[in-house]
């Protein structure tokens, strides 16, 4: 049984304060050496398209970080949820970021408009007048239809994030209930925008790079990584906050229980996406949609497809299942940062087949890059939350949050 | 109450106590447990958080039970599907393997969550000892609140420390009330109609169960009963009828006009038609290597051995089943390993499969050239080895053989 200290709370550092510039520094260092050194490895020999393909999967990878965090927030106001108020704020930072990814997306982007077919093989106009499925699909993946499709969902993103990320901040000064109401009112919207974005995002962002193969199903299975993906980070950054005196009261044992149920939960649902989609491909048994698992199934690349079996699903999902293991703080870390790595699997499994469908291409920089990138993205958050609170102060629903319990 | 009927008091079922708010009844519970009570119990209309440790309750047992019942679901799929697939009733469909775990996985998922589900469900009734048809505790008019605005306390008088007088004691600090349950009706046996009714049910239950035994276990001239009647009499035309829907009264369609069948297209060579000059190719012209002979075996197994079996003997399940059923007009696949298939030319045996024979179809459509060649090639491979003699085995390896 547990009683959260009020007064702890009101005196309680909320603020990245002083230590705001030190995590910008080390991780915006840390950022630049690790994009860089793909850069160098891509002159030393491992080449430009191996780069490409590792900067892609890095960039799906924290892409879809702050989706996800984008994603909790909305459902946060959807659903009018109590519970996760002292843990919302990582999620409207996180989902902050959209904008500033935008600059990280320019390099993928000038590599379509160039119509270099290094990367998607659509891009390049003679690919795209002499083979036969990509020519009839020429009206949709088309360079310009591609840069206005993200110029599109990169507003919309913004609009989104910044939007939940603004009034939340300034409740934090007024305490206006009119403005949870506003967000609610606006998150059923901005459900429907997410949805639809995120969907054709992956679709041209990661089913694309094999634009003979198609799946329906591909937008949910990038969407349930991605929540994967955040809920983790969001577990590991405020037990990294709280290690540095930030909310130490705030952010109880009970939160970390119920982030940890929804990781649990969307463990599953990533295993239980991941399936549909293979099973009805495998039943179904037509070459045009089988290919994708071939070139997964055969050479090194099958032993990924284990690896991601057991590691992103299997694993796991007896590992979280207990409620100890959610509540035991050391535990629910090493899962976190497990998923963290095994997300990144996932996305390297569905990018570098592209590259070689055969073995895989595993280069140091494939690990570097994602490092650097996924740093950026923690400078990122850092920077747009360096003067903020990280915790809503005024949330009409925080005193809830605060007395909230796990029977 | 009756008149004249000797009385004696009723037994004493508990004390029951009162509290206003659910801090004042934590405080209780624990005193309650610190004074060694184990038989007690609270009551109130929302569930208390730290009411559990308040009073000495142990975490419930509950998901292991759940677990248990999950980890039979999950087994239990696989090895019922397994022993039905692959062993009870083994049935070729689409040329995937008899026991094929992506295929159970829907299944296993589905058992799974059912019988948590139970275990869940089941497993709580189970441990609150529910259902329960009547508690002396619904005697006390006071006692109505514990679903409105009251939160109660009650030791039972089955515990072995219950002394009505140091309870009172214990349960009046801070209590608005403190009151003794009296058990007005001891007598836990069910109403004799409760059984009676119950067996009727059960006999009643038990008539569909008879009907179906019945009717599988007898004959009728009744016409068969129409269920779903969309299913049975579809509005649909037999090839060849005459219909009145289209102008010129038949049901089927002639094509489309420069409409190309699929054999005009087919290119005619050796390598397509398995024939030379008139003559059955003797030499494939796709290379038998290793790597092509177990993509032909892949393929066998696939598209052959329904019928002609796993060994080319003729006993694959289609072949079986219909030995089974004595269909009349079967013709029985033939055993691939007889000396006259096996003196065939590469090319005959290619162009049976390409073409098809008696009653078997063509599989030009279905199986492109190169992989019919590889078929021919396994076949080869696996006459020979049934009817392999010692001069097969090379002279250095011949000893291993016992």
């Amino acid at each position: 049984m547990h009683q959260v200290d009020l007064e702890a709370v009101r005196n309680e550092r909320r603020h990245l304060g002083e230590l705001a510039p030190k995590v910008i520094r080390i991780a915006l260092g840390l950022g630049i050496v690790g994009v860089a050194s793909g850069v160098v490895f891509a002159l030393i020999g491992a080449g430009w398209r191996h780069f490409l393909f590792s900067y892609t999967a890095a960039f799906a990878y924290v892409l879809s970080l702050a989706l996800g965090g984008m994603f909790f927030v909305v459902v946060k106001h959807l659903t009018k949820a109590g519970w996760n108020v002292t843990v919302r704020r990582i999620g409207e930072l996180s989902a902050a970021t959209l904008p500033f990814l935008f600059l990280l997306f320019l390099p993928i982007l000038g590599v379509v408009l160039a119509g270099s077919g290094e990367l998607f093989r659509w891009a390049d106009p003679e690919v795209a007048r002499t083979d036969h499925l990509i020519h009839a699909k020429a009206p949709w993946l088309n360079p310009t239809s591609f840069a206005l499709r993200w110029v599109l969902f990169f507003v919309i993103w913004t609009v989104i994030s910044r939007f939940f990320f603004k009034r939340s901040v300034e409740q934090d000064e007024s305490g206006d209930p009119a403005l949870t109401k506003r967000m609610e009112f606006l998150s059923a919207p901005s459900m429907i925008l997410f949805a639809l974005t995120l969907t054709f995002a992956s679709f041209d962002l990661l089913m694309s790079l094999d634009a003979h193969w198609f799946s329906t199903i591909f937008g949910v299975y990038y969407f349930s990584g991605a929540v994967v993906g955040f809920l983790s980070f969001a577990i590991l950054a405020y037990m990294f906050l709280q290690r540095f005196g930030i909310l130490q009261s705030a952010v109880t044992v009970e939160h970390y229980h119920d982030l940890g149920k929804l990781l649990f939960a969307f463990v599953f649902f990533w295993g239980y996406i991941a399936f549909s989609q293979y099973m009805l491909i495998w039943y179904g048994n037509i070459p045009e949609e089988t290919v994708w698992f071939q070139h997964r199934q055969s050479g090194t690349w099958a032993g990924v497809a284990i690896v991601l079996l057991f590691g992103h699903f299997l694993i796991p999902f007896p590992g979280l299942l207990s409620r100890h293991a959610k509540r035991k703080l050391g535990i629910l870390a090493f899962w976190a940062a497990w998923m963290m790595i095994m997300h990144y699997v996932d996305i390297y499994y569905i990018v570098m087949p592209n590259f070689d469908s055969h073995h895989a291409p595993l280069h140091v920089m494939d690990i570097t890059v994602w490092i650097g990138m996924t740093s950026l993205f923690v400078a990122l958050v850092a920077w747009v939350g360096r003067h903020c609170s990280l915790l809503p102060v005024k949330d009409p629903r925080l005193s809830e949050a605060l007395a909230f319990e796990n029977s | 109450m009756t008149n004249g009927a000797p009385r004696t008091d009723p037994p004493l079922h508990g004390i029951v106590a009162e509290y206003a708010d659910p801090e004042a009844l934590k405080a209780a519970a624990a005193r309650v447990r610190d004074a060694g009570f184990k038989k007690f119990d609270c009551y109130s209309p929302f569930p208390v958080h730290g009411i559990d440790p308040a009073m000495g309750i142990r975490p419930t047992r509950l998901p292991w039970l759940i677990l248990a019942c999950g980890l039979v679901g999950c087994f239990g799929a696989l090895w019922m599907q397994w022993w039905m697939n692959a062993v009870d009733y083994p049935f070729m469909i689409s040329g995937k393997p008899l026991f094929s775990l992506p295929a159970n996985v829907p299944v296993i998922f589905e058992l799974t969550v059912l019988l948590s589900a139970f275990g869940a469900f089941f497993g709580a009734l189970i441990l609150n000892d529910l259902p329960r048809l009547h508690n002396p505790l619904f005697n006390l008019s006071r006692f109505r609140k514990a679903t409105d605005n009251g939160f109660f306390l009650a030791i039972d008088a089955s515990d072995p420390g219950f002394e009505e007088g140091k309870v009172k004691t214990l349960l009046g600090e801070g209590a608005v009330g403190v009151e003794a349950c009296y058990d007005e009706d001891p007598n836990e046996e069910l109403p004799p109609a409760f059984w009676t009714a119950g067996l009727i049910l059960f006999l009643v239950a038990l008539v569909p169960l008879g009907l179906a035994m019945k009717s599988r276990n007898s004959t009728s001239k009744a016409p068969r009963l129409h269920v779903f009647t969309d299913m049975d009499f579809q509005p649909m035309f037999k090839a060849q009828r005459a219909s009145a829907l289209f102008p010129d009264g038949r049901a089927m369609r002639l094509p489309v006009p420069g409409t190309v069948a699929v054999e005009d297209v087919a290119v005619e060579g050796p390598a397509e038609t398995g024939k030379e000059n008139g003559a059955w190719l003797a030499k494939s012209p796709v290379p038998w290597t290793v790597s092509n002979l177990k993509a032909g075996r892949k393929a066998y197994d696939i598209h052959c051995a329904v019928c002609h079996g796993a060994t080319g003997r003729g006993d694959g399940p289609v072949a079986l089943r219909a030995r089974e059923l004595a269909e009349a007009k079967w013709v029985a696949p033939t055993n691939l390993l007889d000396a006259r298939i096996r003196g065939l030319p590469p090319g005959q045996v290619f162009d049976v499969i390409t073409n098809g024979i008696r009653n078997m179809p063509a599989y030009a459509a279905q199986i492109p050239v190169e992989e019919r060649w590889m078929i021919v090639g396994y076949l080869k491979a696996l006459q020979r080895s049934r009817n392999a003699t010692i001069e097969d085995v090379p002279a250095d390896r011949r000893k291993e053989l016992k």
